[in-house]
């Protein structure tokens, strides 16, 4: 819901999150290596995570004071109905690209290693599996995630409506137990589990929310946020220097990664800590770094970024798609650093121009509407006179 | 949601640029039969861990037992017979180039296991039989099942840990390479994670997908349009290509 005063910057970095999620989603893509995920522990799913929780809390947190709380339910449950839809879209599109690589597939020393894609071999388990969002193959692992928010959003919108502690709390709780105990969700095939853990990731999604909240978000965080910058300085600083040092030890060895033994493996799945401090500490950063009217937001350079992030879902299945068959191109035809660059831009392109086309579709939608209802409460007037 | 950023990617970043560099070689028609075209480019032979097991073993001429666990590619049963495995063309080479020291390589293919289930296999068909070096060959079925890459890195973890405790070399094979594959399967983090968990235990990962890769870009191998009747052969000659090198890639461990 763009209006006057939407804070750009949730479109901006949301749209900046889906680019990287296209980039970063096709395997060897030379230009992954100058996204976030390159530079610092967090990566472009925390930054999707927490401002859909951000922008959930101001859109329905605001139906919720204005129109109630039945109909803010309905609302949060509609678009987590479109969500669904659109995941079991990207699921059957998934399923195409598979069934088509195997009927082409005649590698013998392959066979045996293929015969475990359980999704190839007992499709009719796989399929209600997927439905039930139990089946999460590569790539379609995040959307469930946000349903399975959205879903419990509307208890979450009424607790953040009195009394937000009574939200953060157990939230926090569930994640100290998720890093306690490894508790997770499971999923099919057997042994598998829900690849971003809902029981940990829920926490950027809440807080996210908790400082979306309408009415009290400005002044409350940035009195926290303030006395705590130049921390938060110090510790994007220093995720940025070792993941830095990371990724050049990765394309040359004897660069030294720094911490490296003590620090990695990095568990992503349960959300370690060590990705959700440097990400909350560049949120208080960028906060204060950047102001909502910030001139760069309005600059023509953002534009595209901000319409991508405005239009999210579309975009995000959209980038899905596209890496999906920027991956198929790069593997199947050819994998020149040229073409990935061109595979890269084609992509964006495509995601900037997608993202404009629907502004401008909704936007003609949105407008028509009070024409007409001025008009009518026009003659209204007319009559009452 | 999937982020890498290793020494498998790079290496192959690292060939592209040197295939930018030179203009492509012309592909060169295998000589089946004949002589077997297995090199690679030096970059996928470097090896800069040793294996002082191993070599301790053979300076003092001692029987020398090796542990081949991995998966269907070990087994090599789609070259038809065990012989043609790479483990058995292993320790044809290694007997020839260590006669000092009588070498067995146990061949512990079990087919269609990711890392967990070879693990676990370790008390039973790794550890009893007192091995030298123990050559882990995985991540193939973990990325088809699509294991999560942190679980994947952690039993990684867990295995090297457990053989380095016994006091057993480990070097550990990268996943099977296959054109029409990649397409469908992202193999590139859990080769990432397989290099990484080498690199922060000093302990040699054989880039098999690499230098599969290359013998398809070469066309040196056809892994995808093979004849029918062709394909067990395909098979026992990249076995043994792979035996071949990863012999050298000892060898150089031993240094």
């Amino acid at each position: 819901m763009p209006t006057s005063s939407r804070d750009l910057r949730l479109d901006f970095f949301r749209g900046l999150a889906l680019i990287f999620i296209f980039v970063d989603h096709i395997p060897e893509n030379i230009l992954s290596y100058f996204t976030i995920q390159a530079v610092e522990f967090f990566d472009a799913a925390e930054v999707f995570i927490f401002i859909s929780g951000y922008t959930a809390a101001l859109v329905y947190g605001q139906t919720l004071v204005s129109q109630g709380a039945l109909y803010a339910t309905a609302r949060i449950l509609g678009r987590s109905w479109q969500l669904y839809v659109a995941h079991i879209f990207l699921f059957v599109m998934f399923t195409a690209e598979v069934s088509y690589t195997v009927t082409t597939f005649n590698n013998l020393m392959y066979n045996d290693e293929m015969r475990v894609g359980d999704f190839l071999y007992e499709p009719h388990v796989a399929i209600v599996k997927a439905l039930l969002l139990e089946f999460q193959p590569t790539f379609l692992d995040i959307l469930p995630l946000y349903i399975s928010l959205l879903v419990v959003f509307p208890i979450v919108l009424l607790g953040l409506r009195s009394r937000p502690l009574t939200v953060l709390l157990p939230s926090f709780m569930l994640y100290l137990v998720v890093q306690a105990t490894n508790l997770s969700v499971p999923a099919y095939p057997e042994g598998h589990v829900w690849y971003f853990n809902p029981l940990a990731w829920q926490l950027l999604f809440i807080t996210g929310a908790a400082l979306g909240f309408p009415g009290r978000h400005e002044q409350r965080w940035s009195r926290w946020a303030r006395p705590a910058l130049p921390l938060a300085a110090v510790v994007v600083a220093a995720g940025f220097v070792v993941k830095l040092s990371w990724t050049i030890h990765g394309i040359w060895d004897p660069f030294p990664g720094l911490l490296l033994k003590e620090l990695w493996p990095v568990n992503k799945n349960n959300l370690s800590p060590i990705r959700v401090i440097p990400f909350f500490a560049a949120v208080a950063v960028i906060a204060i770094a950047m102001t909502a009217n910030s001139p760069i937001l309005r600059s023509p350079a953002a534009k595209p970024l901000v319409l991508c992030g405005q239009q999210s879902l579309e975009i995000f299945c959209l980038g899905i798609l596209l890496s999906a068959l920027g991956h198929f191109v790069l593997s199947e035809y050819d994998s020149a650093i040229s073409i990935q660059l061109l595979v890269n831009l084609a992509g964006i392109l495509v995601m900037c121009l997608t993202a404009g086309m629907l502004d401008w579709y909704k936007t003609m939608g949105r407008t028509q509407v009070p024409r007409f209802a001025a008009a009518q409460s026009g003659r209204g007037n007319h009559l009452g006179k | 949601m999937r982020w890498r950023v290793s020494a498998g990617g790079l290496g192959q970043l690292a060939l592209l640029a040197a295939g930018l560099a030179l203009t492509v070689p012309p592909a060169f028609s295998p000589a089946f039969g004949g002589a077997l075209p297995c090199d690679v480019p030096d970059e996928l032979m470097q090896v800069d861990d040793t294996l002082p097991h191993l070599a301790e073993r053979l300076r003092a001429e001692q029987p020398v037992r090796i542990i081949a666990i991995g998966g269907a590619s070990t087994t090599g049963l789609a070259a038809g017979s065990s012989d043609l495995a790479y483990p058995h063309r292993l320790q044809e080479i290694l007997a020839r180039w260590y006669p000092s020291s009588s070498i067995t390589v146990v061949n512990r293919g079990v087919p269609r296991q990711t890392a967990r289930q070879m693990l676990e296999r370790f008390p039973t068909d790794v550890i009893p039989e007192d091995p030298v070096l123990v050559i882990w060959e995985t991540g193939t079925t973990d990325a088809v099942r699509g294991v999560g890459v942190d679980d994947f890195a952690a039993t990684l973890q867990t295995g090297i840990d457990e053989l380095k405790a016994h006091g057993i070399d480990i070097m550990l094979v990268d996943l099977q390479f296959s054109h029409s594959t990649t397409t469908v399967i992202d193999f590139e983090q859990y080769l990432n994670a397989l290099h990484r968990v080498g690199d922060v235990n000093d302990v040699t990962v054989f880039p098999r997908f690499e230098m599969m890769r290359y013998w398809s870009e070469q066309n040196v191998f056809n892994f995808d349009g093979v004849a029918k009747d062709e394909r067990a052969g395909l098979a026992a000659k990249v076995y043994e290509c792979i035996a071949g090198k990863l012999a050298e890639a000892i060898r150089v461990a031993l240094r």
